[in-house]
């Protein structure tokens, strides 16, 4: 069967992971000098913890070629056929490290890594689609193919309060236009040909996930829903609650935004990742 | 850290005291390095200045750790060495001389009082002004110079160095905005001057040093200080120049013997551009534009050794500060252009992507030409107009007439309705859509005025003595009053707020900020669940405006 690789931008619910046999390999996060690996070595909880008390700004560093080459080769004990797909190559160096780690392999196994020019469950769902293609035992040119028709059909609107962990992460793209605000808003963007662009800066936070209900709302042909939240679990359930008129409450994902994003999107980020048929 | 008492103590300041004050405005200007490197156009558009300049800060800061003794006179002296010797760049150099005139003012001194401090700072901008060869205006120069002054005018009313340092910070603010009325390569590139919006925010996290505030300032950042005249965005084209830079030379010379200033000044002044000599007899800070770099060391090496070279392809930089200023441009192909009464709204206004602001309102409406200039003025051939004011829209309708560009008009009668209709714009959506979604969105917007009535009148139940305060409910005649806040009261408990979120007041050039955050409380208090926010306007005539959404 073919194995499917993601790293840990992607925010899969680790039960979800795990169910379907996804292997994350995880970015590193850096609060001065202790580094720990996302969700591996520091808990989602702890990280935010951190994050809104620590003093130090969190930095974060994607795997490294050796990283991707050691879960390749473990994977390729099992199987013949690999598909990593991974984060847009314009937030991270992670699909370039991943296409270096594959050239690093000790094992023989054929290895194709796919750019998803999304990010968080915009690309987990594409991620979650692909495994689900895997299980049914074709190939891996078939998974991939599945993979590259869903890439455009990601959509991803996330509700910020502050841009600023986006701005020091540099990460920030085209949203940089809603930046500056003198008067407080919330930030709306989404990810679109792999970058951030921006959508509308509401002034309340009700208003604001308002516009991620009517984002979702405006889609009739949802194949998959998955809600994102960094601090909030709440707000999550309650959008999750709202959205259930128009798709199945039970096969909406609800994820935790990864401490390696949440470094860059802040503790109270919102968000709405929908795969379309 | 409590706030500090210190009013009736004239000179009470210590040298710790004084690092603290740096301290935290080196914390406060690494913040806005990045913002004032993107300001960066003179001399050379390199894009360097916020960081020569904290780098400078740092220096100086560090040194201050090594200071002989904890006296004011000892950290001043050991905070100027730093700063020549870490200095970096023109601004950093000029930077270093205010220090220097500081070590000067406070020598000998234990403590300092507010007084030392303002003639201190007087004979930093004097000595930077020296440093250089043809000084020019519009610069960090003016903001040192115009900052000074301000300070030693507030000697006159008070001793207290927290009330002379925010003279001090108020004069450097107006003094940066300024900058671009002195300086045409800042017209013309739309920004403020760098180097004097790096001093301001210096001397800003100082002042809130002194306040205490330096918990505070963790969750904020300097704010660019907006033009006093009204510029166009930034467009990289503009400030593209054909020919080279040459290299930035700079480094630190220690004499073998006395070094005179005045003779390496005349020997380097017609080797290159933007030449500065700054220092002592002992040790010389020497900053030049020039081709041959290899030329300037060479004369320097003959006159004693020179250390913390550095030497710096500016066509390079220049580049690289293209590419940064690319990447900060504007994305949107449709401009807006808003009429605005009153530089903090400006501020907001901007602060929210307005492409261009041109002052004007009640009583001060802009002319059909001013409005068309402003239009054309911008780099994008789609433009929406936001009023502000119901005299203007008239005004504005002319102008689609006039122009080969493509104009909407969105006929907003007051500032709230253009605040949100400009928190609508769509990145994505055509000028067409815009214009409908913006007209949409500033009538889902309650707009609350509160003025003072100019004569005596009777206007349906309501009779109005001259001066007496009026409120306004989308210019419906609602309320009279006495005070302005109490009619801003009585307005805002006679609206109906079901369904809203969000109460904005802008208060305005007259009204005091504590009276406006008194009200705010009140407000708070009346609806805990809407959220309310206070800012400061600016705006004339206005006590305040509210928007209610």
């Amino acid at each position: 069967m073919v194995k499917i690789v993601t790293d840990s931008a992607s925010d899969i619910p680790a039960e979800v992971a795990e169910e379907l046999g996804i292997a994350i390999v995880p970015l590193y996060v850096r609060f001065g000098s202790e580094v720990y690996r996302d969700r591996v070595d520091l808990s989602t909880e702890e990280f935010y913890r951190k994050l809104i008390t620590s003093r130090t700004f969190p930095t974060t560093a994607a795997p490294g070629p050796g990283d991707f080459a050691e879960v390749y080769d473990k994977l390729a004990e099992e199987t013949e056929e690999i598909l990593s797909i991974h984060v847009s190559s314009k937030f991270t160096v992670i699909y370039e490290a991943a296409l270096r780690g594959k050239e690093q392999m000790k094992r023989k196994c054929r290895v194709e890594v796919i750019d998803s020019l999304s990010g968080v469950m915009g690309l987990g769902l594409i991620v979650i689609a692909a495994a689900k293609e895997a299980q049914k035992g074709v190939n891996l040119d078939q998974v991939a193919d599945v993979v590259r028709e869903a890439i455009p059909k990601a959509h991803v609107y996330m509700c910020f309060d502050t841009l600023e962990y986006l701005r020091r992460g540099g990460r920030i793209g085209r949203g940089r236009a809603l930046l500056g605000s003198a008067l407080r808003v919330n930030p709306i963007l989404d990810i679109k040909d792999g970058e951030a662009h921006p959508v509308g800066r509401p002034r309340s936070r009700a208003k604001a996930i308002e516009k991620l209900y009517e984002f979702a709302r405006s889609f009739t042909n949802i194949r998959d829903l998955a809600i994102e939240h960094a601090t909030t679990p709440d707000e999550a359930e309650a959008l999750a609650q709202r959205l259930s008129s128009i798709f199945p409450r039970e096969r909406i994902y609800i994820s935790t935004v990864d401490p390696v994003v949440g470094a860059h999107v802040g503790p109270h980020v919102i968000g709405v990742a929908l795969l379309e048929r | 850290m409590q706030k500090r008492e210190k009013a009736g103590s004239a000179a009470s300041w210590s040298g710790q005291e004084l690092r603290g004050m740096f301290t935290t405005a080196t914390s406060w200007l690494e913040k806005s390095a990045p913002d004032i490197d993107a300001l960066n156009v003179f001399p050379v558009p390199d894009g360097d200045c916020g960081t020569n300049m904290l780098l400078t800060m740092r220096s100086a800061v560090e040194e201050s750790y090594h200071a002989s003794d904890r006296n004011a006179s000892a950290v001043a002296q050991a905070m100027a060495r730093g700063a020549l010797m870490g200095a970096r760049g023109n601004s950093g150099v000029i930077l270093s001389q205010i220090f220097r005139g500081l070590a000067r003012g406070l020598e000998g001194r234990k403590s300092f009082s507010g007084h030392d401090f303002a003639a201190s700072l007087t004979e930093g901008a004097m000595l930077a002004y020296k440093a250089l060869t043809r000084p020019v205006e519009g610069t960090i120069l003016t903001v040192a110079r115009e900052a000074s002054f301000a300070a030693q005018s507030a000697c006159a009313q008070s001793e207290d160095l927290l009330s002379i340092m925010e003279a001090t910070v108020k004069a450097a603010r107006d003094s940066v905005a300024n900058t671009p009325t002195l300086l045409p390569v800042l017209r013309q590139a739309g920004v403020v001057d760098a180097g004097g919006q790096g001093l301001y925010v210096v001397l800003e996290g100082a002042l809130h040093y002194l306040k205490g505030e330096v918990e505070e300032m963790q969750y904020r950042r300097p704010q660019v200080v907006p033009s006093s005249i009204p510029l166009v965005s930034r467009i990289p084209a503009v400030i593209e120049k054909e020919e080279p830079y040459g290299y930035c030379t700079e480094f630190v010379l220690e004499g073998r013997k006395r070094l005179s200033l005045e003779r390496i000044r005349k020997r380097l002044d017609n080797k290159g551009q933007s030449l500065i000599v700054v220092g002592d007899e002992n040790l010389v800070h020497i900053h030049i534009h020039s081709f041959e770099p290899g030329k300037i060391i060479n004369y320097a090496t003959s006159l004693g050794t020179i250390h913390q070279i550095k030497v710096q392809n500016m066509d390079d930089q220049h580049k690289d500060y293209i590419e940064m200023t690319k990447a900060q441009a504007p994305p949107a192909d449709i401009a807006t252009v808003a009429v605005v009464p009153g530089e903090g709204l400006a501020q907001v206004f901007r602060s929210l992507g307005v492409t261009a602001t041109i002052p004007g309102g009640q009583t001060m409406n802009p002319s059909t030409r001013e409005l068309l200039q402003a239009v054309e003025s911008v780099p994008q051939d789609r433009v929406i107009i936001l009023p502000n004011n119901k005299n203007i829209i008239p005004t504005a309708r002319q102008v689609p007439g006039l122009t080969s560009k493509k104009v909407e008009v969105v006929p907003t009668e007051t500032i709230p309705q253009g605040v949100s209709a400009l928190l609508s714009f769509n990145y994505d959506a055509d000028l067409e859509t815009n214009a409908s979604m913006m007209r949409e969105a500033s009538s889902t917007v309650k707009t609350v005025e509160v003025t003072r009535a100019v004569r005596s009148t009777k206007i349906g139940d309501l009779k109005i003595k001259r001066k007496q305060a009026i409120g306004f409910v989308d210019g419906e005649l609602t309320s009279v009053g006495d005070n302005p806040e109490e009619v801003l009261w009585d307005v805002l408990l006679g609206l109906d707020t079901e369904g809203s979120e969000v109460i904005t007041i802008y208060y305005g050039k007259n009204t005091k900020r504590s009276k406006a955050e008194e009200i705010v409380d009140r407000v708070r208090q009346q609806y805990p669940l809407l959220e309310v926010e206070l800012i400061s306007g600016g705006q004339p005539h206005y006590h305040y405006i509210a928007s209610v959404e």
